[in-house]
């Protein structure tokens, strides 16, 4: 659950129309027009990226009027579903996902199940991807491809690329080679399937 | 007993409140001492800064050690980037950091006759950190405006490697060539667990967040540290680097500055020396049995630091972070993510450690989910302008509803003591040299040193190194 409380606001006068904003808003909030960056207020999460990587400062973040809630309530999803999606993604559905909004695999699950195609739309649904933007994109690709969707990152932008390796991805003779150098592969394997298959 | 140590001065940084609400300092109060390391452990490292040679023994020790290392790879009309993380900046001032940026940028120019080098600064999760840094010690003008702080989340490329594609960010490696620039302070140990430590950034600071997520979502708690060694043995990256040039730290200092083209031999002499340097304050503080921590310093909350020991480190001091045996730590986060509705979702999982009966929170930064901290350890936040300023953070929308406001230090400190019973009190405040506590928390660990100093010698950090594979009579 993610309630935005915040919301981004672009300074007109300062813009000058470099459109990196819109590269890096995980919801798609952002699009030019005329050469100034335009934001809609429906969809900004007030993650702060823009604001961050605006080249000069043109992007402030401020409290909005009234504080928008993002969730999707796994409870009106069959349980039996989110638990084999889940589990197909090597998740158990407790488990969070994205530590800024408390998000779990449970919720991310119900979405998909509900009909979410992209991390956008996820995002926009349950707030996942909108605190600190980095760490979270893994998760919800895995689920996506469980659920045997394979998104196309937005074009020309820099959200997201692709999807990446697993511990379970690794292969033999790269543990072989490695293992004595404290990485533990075969032993994390173990910890999280024990965590995956716990009731 | 000592008088304490001068804490780290506030810092003006959009992370944090402004430093004239930062009104007093927890290591001003009657009954706090400082605790020198020196005095703990026999052992503890000379250093080369803070010393009476000053800042300009850094810049001899750079220079002496970058006479080893082979440039000839790189030729007058190529590119060089130099390639820094936020965290250097954050110890001991930032200053010996920012000089070691320096010089490897003179020497580069000096020895090679290329003046295109640029200063490529990588950050963590506040993205504009790096910025403020470059600005902040002149590394602007230095790199004749060849200076940029990069982001996680700015353009980037993929590197294929031996596990599959990971992607790094493009800015870092848009030249014929790469130094790694870094230091060896342990800091995360909880996430990196002293693997493969100096390798690290190439799958943090210098990546994109698919690679970070790998990190921390992907791989497990100990093989997370495969990533940066994936990205760092892949033929794109091996093609690029030059070399690497580390301060070598300790919890007192900066002991010497090493360099080498080879990175995974330089790997191998820091581990060693920050299991031996920071496993034994480590372990000293996992036998305090009741505190009230302060935090203190201009970094996030995790990352406030005394003798070397973040706050995130004593939040899992009841477990040894070295021993590669224990899967989950108190704190990590794969621990994070493995708590349930109701509590962990594995019955084993280690508490937070039990002995921080209350934590102070005097001045620290946002810019980090930090949430955890609040709901896992009662925490009081001092001043309504630092409870505002946490609200306003997408990273920590929820670190205020687990805490509760005083109006002031004095307030704080007195709930603090007085709620909790116990006057041992350990402040992160970015103290050099030592920390500073309470008398009676003095009292208590000059006490359990010495058996702790035999411990780690005789029986931790031998096993520290057989589980990375390191004999210390073949590195040294």
């Amino acid at each position: 659950m993610r309630l935005v409380t915040l919301k981004a606001r672009i300074d007109d006068d300062a813009c000058i129309g470099c459109g990196t904003c819109v590269k890096v808003c995980p919801t798609l909030a952002i699009h030019m027009e005329d050469r100034l960056a335009v934001i809609d207020y429906e969809k900004c999460t007030g993650c702060g990226n823009c604001e961050q990587r605006c080249p000069v400062s043109a992007i402030k973040l401020e409290r909005r009027e009234e504080p928008k809630k993002l969730y999707v309530d796994p409870s009106k999803v069959d349980r039996k579903k989110i638990k084999e999606l889940c589990k197909k993604a090597n998740f158990n559905p407790e488990q969070i996902l994205c530590y800024c909004t408390e998000t779990r695999a449970e919720e991310i699950a119900a979405a998909i199940i509900l009909g979410a195609k992209t991390p956008e739309e996820l995002s926009l649904l349950t707030g996942i991807r909108t605190g600190c933007g980095v760490e979270c994109i893994q998760p919800i690709l895995r689920l996506l491809k469980a659920a045997g969707i394979n998104p196309k990152p937005p074009e020309g932008g820099w959200q997201w690329y692709g999807i990446t390796p697993t511990v379970w991805d690794i292969p033999e003779e790269v543990k072989e080679k490695y293992n004595k150098r404290g990485f533990y592969f075969d032993k994390d394997v173990e910890l999280l399937e024990k965590i995956r298959d716990k009731e | 007993m000592n008088k304490p140590i001068k804490p780290r001065e506030p810092r003006v940084s959009q992370y944090g409140i402004d430093p004239k609400f930062v009104k007093k300092r927890i290591a001003e109060y009657d009954g706090f001492t400082s605790l020198m390391l020196r005095d703990l452990f026999e052992d503890t490292p000379d250093v080369i800064y803070p010393s009476n040679r000053g800042i300009e023994a850094v810049e001899e020790e750079v220079r002496k050690s970058l006479e080893k290392v082979d440039m000839s790879m790189i030729k007058p009309e190529d590119s060089v980037n130099v390639c820094a993380s936020h965290h250097g900046f954050t110890i001991l001032g930032g200053e010996p950091y920012a000089v070691l940026l320096k010089v490897i940028r003179d020497v580069i120019e000096e020895r090679t006759g290329t003046s295109n080098i640029r200063l490529r600064a990588g950050v963590g999760l506040r993205f504009r950190e790096t910025e403020e840094y470059i600005k902040a010690f002149g590394l602007d003008k230095h790199y004749k405006n060849k200076a940029k702080g990069v982001a996680p989340i700015d353009e980037g490329i993929p590197i294929e490697t031996e596990i599959g594609t990971l992607y790094g960010i493009k800015a870092i490696y848009d030249a014929d060539w790469i130094v790694h620039a870094h230091n060896s302070d342990v800091r995360e140990v909880h996430f990196h667990r002293q693997v493969d430590r100096a390798v690290k950034p190439f799958g943090m600071s210098y990546a994109r967040i698919e690679t970070r997520s790998t990190y921390h979502q992907n791989l497990g708690p100990r093989a997370a540290n495969f990533t940066a060694r994936s990205i760092f043995a892949s033929d794109f990256v091996q093609s690029k680097f030059a070399f690497a040039s580390f301060l070598d730290m300790s919890p007192v200092g900066v002991v010497g500055v090493d360099s080498d083209n080879d990175l995974y031999s330089l790997n191998d002499r820091l581990t060693i020396n920050g299991c031996k340097y920071y496993g034994k304050i480590m372990t000293l503080l996992g036998e305090i049995d009741e505190c009230i921590v302060g935090l203190d310093f201009p970094c996030p909350v995790p990352y406030v630091f005394a003798a070397g020991v973040i706050y995130a480190n004593f939040t899992g001091a009841n477990v040894d972070l070295y021993d590669l045996d224990e899967d989950l730590v108190p704190y990590t986060w794969y621990t994070e993510a493995f708590y349930g509705h109701n509590g962990p979702i594995l019955e084993n999982t280690p508490p937070v450690n039990p002995a921080i009966k209350m934590v102070v929170h005097n001045y620290a930064w946002t810019g980090y989910p930090s949430a955890f901290f609040s709901r896992e350890a009662p925490t009081i936040v001092v001043g309504r302008e630092q409870a505002d300023h946490f609200n306003m953070d997408p990273q920590n929308l929820e670190y205020m509803t687990h805490s509760t406001i005083a109006d002031n230090l004095d307030i704080a400190m007195e709930f603090a003591y007085n709620v909790t019973g116990t006057d041992k009190v350990i402040v992160f405040d970015g103290a050099a040299g030592g920390l500073n506590v309470s008398e009676n928390l003095a009292k208590l660990l000059v006490e359990k040193a010495p058996e702790v100093n035999e411990r780690v010698n005789k029986e931790l950090l031998p096993k520290w190194l057989k589980q990375r594979g390191i004999d210390p009579k073949e590195v040294l």
